[in-house]
């Protein structure tokens, strides 16, 4: 998607028309438009969500009040108001035009308006325009509605995109990204499990009773799964949610002039705690590893000091290595003549006798064994003292960690009760929701626990009900039918959410490398972000060789959203290059970037990094500046890739304060026009 | 994403050829029905359909 250009007429502070063309050159792909605070800038972005989606954002205030002020109130009583945004875009080499427009006639004061319409227009191969009937579907199907939170934001409110409440929502949308939404959907339970059910009644129909039974108890085994999977999705939102609300409450406490430097030392012990139990979950894990995989190898004392023993006895014996050879034997018994030179005929004795030989004598095969495994009871020693020293290793740091983990659970138990303590009745209140949030974190943490284990029995349940059911004996051809049907289907299901969990995880992995190639690029902080498998978004410093939690300022955070939206626009384009025109790798796309207030929270240095990596974060960029944000570093870094500058000039009927210019490539624009007839906006191109 | 792809195909080639050609349809049925906004049980009848076509 390449947006060309947006035309707006009496849409909110637009009086008129106006329209502002996007660059569009390879080199030059940035538009840069400078605004003043409530110039319209964050009405510009809006304008393409309200265009395309038929939304605004929800920090746009008075949001039915679409016409703009002004053309409400000069417009008389009973006559026609109209309001539009049009944006023209290419895509896939087919040029688009959305218009999205509400008229009303004027009855009061108020602007009660009716829905707006659509009106989606597209140039065909042989250069002629023609309507496409499903408008919005076909945006949807462009850019759908769930991603452009990535493409249109506002910089200064980016960082939602990092909060704990956001991931389920980022998770969604990175699905509809990759395509994976006809895969999310058949998977739902009104789909092929559905078909699944009526399937297995005909079977049962047909007269397939036992293999009937089994796909019901099978077709159940399913549907518990599935109940599982959304119980353990609805559990990590409301963890989610519990979390982000928690660590409002320690901002605030933090922030707070008795409880702050309590709260502070309490988050660096809560994060530690974290981190200690985590690490103490992995090392269990090793020794449940170690145990399982070569556990065994600490029972093969007594069996190697046995085998030593019996293969002794056959040596002394003389049976190892066997004197007489079978190939041996064979080859005279083949050859019919014995070493002796008597003839070996086929029921003579001396052919009898020979084969009874051939009996006794010894197998090369068990005597190359009894040699390999003799030579591998040494190793074994070895083995198991190996094994022994690793199971100590780990033991002992299962104990210091547990150890550590002790100290600073009566560390935060020590911190609580002081905060706990405080003569001030706010931090009493905030300390007592928090220790009522812990209590519910808990217990959804130990659900969630319990739904994963039982995902896990469920999942081997219905793999051997499966093959029960292909096992199952069916005589009626119409039932064998059936079965065949419930099982062809049932066998897509656990594909279908088997390509789900490995595109899913795939696509974290890239994202992960890609946020944190581009936040290299922006920061000389020692921070690394890292996307969990939950989709979670956090920043870690390395101290003495160990990774803790960051403490993130604004500008990081906002840093930190930024990097993941260059790596999702990455992603996208990447898709995009690789298609192959297969079902199961569709999607992607090269898509524009608008943001407003891209440098809302950035020091003077960020500023110029960021400056310095927006070119690249997307293959088109509509950048939206205040003249503070915008000019010195930000001009000299961008200048370079900036194929358009635009000037949002505010008029303005205050009297109070005086007229402000803008220099931009060497001449000066109008930036705020006070003491005007009327409030309005207006786009003055910079030549 | 080719790590992606080859584990994907990996799912793919263990799935019986009917298997494969119903996921595929499913698919389809599933991404137009996303851009018509079509009810599940219109989605459901499609899905038997193919299924029935494919074992007849």
């Amino acid at each position: 998607m390449k947006l060309k250009e947006i035309r707006l007429t009496n849409f909110r502070q637009f009086a008129g028309e106006q329209r502002l063309q996007l660059a569009t050159g390879d080199g030059r792909n940035v538009t840069l438009v400078f605004g003043a605070n409530g110039s319209g800038k964050t009405t510009l972005l809006n304008a393409f969500l309200w265009a395309l989606y038929g939304r605004l954002s929800d920090d746009l205030e008075n949001q039915h009040r679409l016409i703009t002020d002004t053309v409400w109130r000069a417009t008389p009583s009973g006559q026609p108001v109209t309001a539009s945004v049009e944006v023209i875009f290419e895509h896939d080499e087919i040029a688009y035009s959305v218009r999205r427009q509400v008229s009303t006639t004027k009855s009061s004061d108020e602007q009660n308006l009716p829905q707006p319409t659509l009106r989606v227009l597209h140039t065909t191969p042989n250069g002629a325009t023609e309507e496409i009937t499903a408008g919005q579907q076909k945006i949807e199907s462009i850019l759908p509605e769930r991603l452009s939170r990535f493409f249109f934001f506002n910089g200064e409110r980016i960082e939602h995109l990092v909060s704990q409440g956001a991931y389920a929502e980022v998770n969604q949308a990175i699905k509809t990204l990759l395509g994976l939404e006809p895969v999310e959907r058949a998977l739902d339970k009104e789909h092929l499990p559905k078909v699944a059910s009526r399937l297995t009644a005909e079977l049962r129909k047909f007269g397939g009773e036992r293999a009937g039974q089994i796909a019901e108890e099978l077709e159940q085994a399913n549907s518990n799964h599935a109940q599982l999977r959304e119980t353990l999705g609805k559990l990590t939102d409301e963890a989610s949610e519990v979390r982000q609300e928690r660590a409002r409450i320690a901002e605030l406490l933090r922030r707070h002039h008795i409880a702050g430097p309590l709260q502070e030392q309490r988050t660096r012990v809560e994060e530690e705690l974290a981190e200690r139990r985590d690490a103490e979950q992995t090392l269990k894990t090793r020794r449940r590893k170690l145990v399982a995989e070569r556990g065994f190898i600490a029972f093969t004392a007594e069996a190697a000091t046995k085998t030593a023993e019996l293969a002794e006895s056959l040596r002394q014996r003389g049976d190892l290595p066997a004197p007489l050879k079978r190939d041996f034997v064979e080859s005279l018994l083949d050859q019919a003549r014995c070493i002796c030179g008597t003839d070996l005929v086929p029921g003579s004795q001396p052919h009898q006798h020979v084969t009874e030989w051939r009996a006794k004598a010894g197998l090369a095969e068990v005597e190359s064994a009894w040699q390999h495994l003799s030579g591998s009871l040494g190793y074994l020693d070895d083995e198991r003292d190996q094994l022994r020293q690793q199971l100590q290793d780990t033991a002992a740091e299962i104990i210091e960690a547990r150890r550590r983990i002790d100290h600073l659970a009566e560390e935060k138990s020590r911190l609580d009760g002081e905060i706990d303590k405080l003569p001030a009745e706010d931090v009493n209140r905030l300390e007592s929701r928090r220790q009522e949030l812990d209590t519910h974190l808990s217990k959804i943490d130990q659900e969630l626990g319990r739904t994963h284990s039982d995902i896990e029995a469920e999942e081997a349940r219905i793999e051997q009900l499966s093959t029960k059911l292909r096992t199952a004996e069916i005589k009626d051809e119409l039932a064998a039918k059936a079965r065949k049907r419930v099982d062809v289907v049932q066998e897509v299901q656990r594909a279908l959410q088997r390509i789900l969990d490995i595109r899913t995880e795939t696509v974290r992995d890239e994202l992960d490398q890609r946020i944190k190639d581009v936040f290299r690029k922006i920061t000389v902080k020692p921070f690394v972000p890292q996307l969990t498998t939950d989709f979670e978004l956090g920043l870690f410093q390395t101290i003495d060789g160990e990774s803790h939690p960051a403490a993130k300022s604004t500008g990081e955070n906002q840093i930190l959203s930024l990097s993941f939206v260059a790596a999702v626009s990455d992603l996208a384009r990447e898709m995009r290059t690789q298609q192959t025109g297969d079902i199961l790798h569709e999607e992607g796309g090269t898509f524009p970037i608008v943001m407003d207030a891209a440098f809302g929270s950035l020091d003077r240095n960020y500023q110029r990094e960021v400056a310095r990596a927006l070119p690249t974060m997307a293959p088109q960029m509509l950048v939206l500046v205040s003249k503070s944000q915008g000019t010195g570093v930000v001009m000299d870094e961008l200048e370079r890739y900036t194929g358009h500058v635009e000037v949002l000039a505010v008029h303005s009927t205050n009297t109070e304060q005086d007229h402000e210019d803008i220099d931009l490539r060497g001449r000066s624009y109008p930036y705020i026009r006070t003491r005007s007839e009327q409030d309005w906006a207006e786009l003055v191109e910079v030549i | 994403m080719t790590r992606d792809r080859e584990k994907v195909e990996a799912v793919m080639r263990q799935l019986s050829p009917e298997a494969v050609q119903l996921l595929k349809r499913v698919l389809e049925i599933e991404k137009e029905s996303l851009h018509v906004r079509a009810r599940a049980p219109e989605i459901t009848d499609a899905i038997l359909r193919e299924v029935k076509g494919l074992i007849p």
